[in-house]
């Protein structure tokens, strides 16, 4: 074993010289490529990581302004009805009055006219009755005045009456 | 039975040429070839294949193996480096991932049969601890401007007496982190393969008492090997990533003096 221990400063030698040249020859053919596939595929990670961060932000900035907005026109809303409601309560009250007043106007005028068709139908009627009086008096003037005449006369003129009556009726 | 014989003969480097180009302090430096450095190329060429494959490649083979290396890649980036070197992380961050796959593979070639084990020899865990010792300069000097780099070895509010004890002190713990660097790696990675092998020579041992009890004990030795060699592979892992943490956080000492 004590060969072992010899020393062997070629071998030494050989060592260095070996092991700078492997340095040198790696570094010119193996670590260059490697590491730039290793270190683009880390900026590559970076940049996606940074644009997911960056998007991220962004729709957290567009919900808030959402957010913001869809309060804004829940308010704007609100207002807007508690006005709708109000501007139609308001209609449907004048709407009723209206009607009210129409109504009370036309009832009125119904009434006016009732009573005026009613004064019509009493004067035509008045009318009637006289002219029937004066043709049951010129009739019994014609004739002689005797009970049975008379009698017949008047038969006559009550059977007039009637007739007129269930004219006037229908 | 000589069991350290075989021990050495699975475990020492034995050189097949030799070329010394220099002597350092009566050692000659022989830069011949060796087993052990072929394995080393071969760890080298497995990484440098697999590792610019999954890089350059659009296949479906290349994104499997990709799948499997960037995570690793990632770990030594977000892990072990930003936390120490914050956003220079980036201008060291080759060095340790090759730190870190060179150990891993020669950690897990060493358990491939016919392969020697690379990272349990000293010599070889001292030349990595050299290139962390020089990184841990380089660092600090670059970080910090040479002066103030040299000031800082000592921290603030030292009273000016015990400055240069302390100078020395700082400079002797910068040496044996260092030397505790290459000692861990050698040991736990030397320990898994003294294991298994004792276990598979306890066969032996036992066959030269009896035949019978050598026979029987192929069972249990063998089990407790390849148990030893599945802990092995966590260890490999385990080693790179300490000794890559370990570098860093030295590193990252000199280059953050406060």
């Amino acid at each position: 074993m004590g060969d072992l221990l010899k020393p062997d400063l070629g071998l030494t030698v050989w060592t260095i010289v070996t092991f700078l040249c492997l340095v040198g020859i790696l570094k010119a053919f193996a670590w260059g490529p490697l590491l730039k596939s290793v270190e683009d595929r880390e900026a590559r990670l970076k940049a996606d990581r940074e644009g997911a961060e960056k998007a991220r932000s962004e729709a957290e900035r567009i919900q808030k302004e959402l957010e913001a907005q869809l309060a804004g026109v829940q308010a704007k809303s609100k207002v807007l009805l508690e006005a709708a409601l109000r501007d139609g309560e308001a209609l449907r009250a004048k709407l009723k009055a209206e009607a009210e007043a129409d109504a009370a106007a036309i009832k009125a005028k119904t009434t006016l006219e009732l009573a005026a068709e009613k004064d019509k139908l009493v004067g035509d009627l008045r009318k009637e009755v006289v002219n029937l009086s004066v043709l049951a008096a010129e009739k019994l003037l014609r004739k002689s005045v005797d009970a049975g005449v008379q009698k017949s006369v008047l038969d006559g003129f009550f059977k007039d009456l009637d007739s007129t009556k269930k004219a006037g009726s229908n | 039975m000589n069991f350290e014989h075989i021990l050495a003969h699975h475990l020492v480097d034995h050189k097949t040429s030799h070329k010394v180009v220099a002597t350092v302090a009566g050692l000659p430096v022989d830069l011949g070839f060796s087993p052990l450095i072929r394995t080393m190329w071969i760890a080298c060429a497995v990484a440098v294949v697999s590792l610019t494959f999954a890089a350059r490649s659009q296949s479906s083979l290349a994104r499997v193996l990709r799948s499997m290396f960037e995570p690793v890649a990632l770990f030594v980036r977000d892990e072990i480096l930003e936390p120490i070197f914050g956003h220079h992380a980036g201008h060291y961050l080759p060095y340790f991932l090759t730190l870190f796959f060179f150990l891993l593979t020669c950690n897990l070639l060493g358990l491939v049969p016919h392969m020697s084990g690379v990272t349990a020899n000293p010599w070889v865990t001292a030349g990595m601890a050299i290139c962390t010792f020089g990184l841990i300069q380089y660092a600090g000097v670059k970080e910090q401007g040479l002066g103030s780099y040299i000031v800082h070895i000592v921290p603030g509010g030292v009273p000016l007496v015990l400055w240069p004890l302390l100078f020395v002190i700082e400079v002797f713990g910068m040496f044996a982190k260092c030397i505790s660097l290459c000692i861990r790696l050698f040991a736990n990675m030397l320990a898994g393969h003294v294991v298994s092998l004792a276990f598979l020579c306890m066969i032996f041992i036992f066959a030269e008492m009896s035949k019978a009890i050598g026979a029987g004990m192929i069972v249990p030795s063998v089990g407790m090997a390849l148990f030893i060699y599945t802990m092995d592979v966590l260890v490999s892992f385990l080693q790179a990533y300490i000794f890559t943490f370990l570098t860093a956080l030295f590193v990252g000492g000199a280059v953050h003096p406060h």
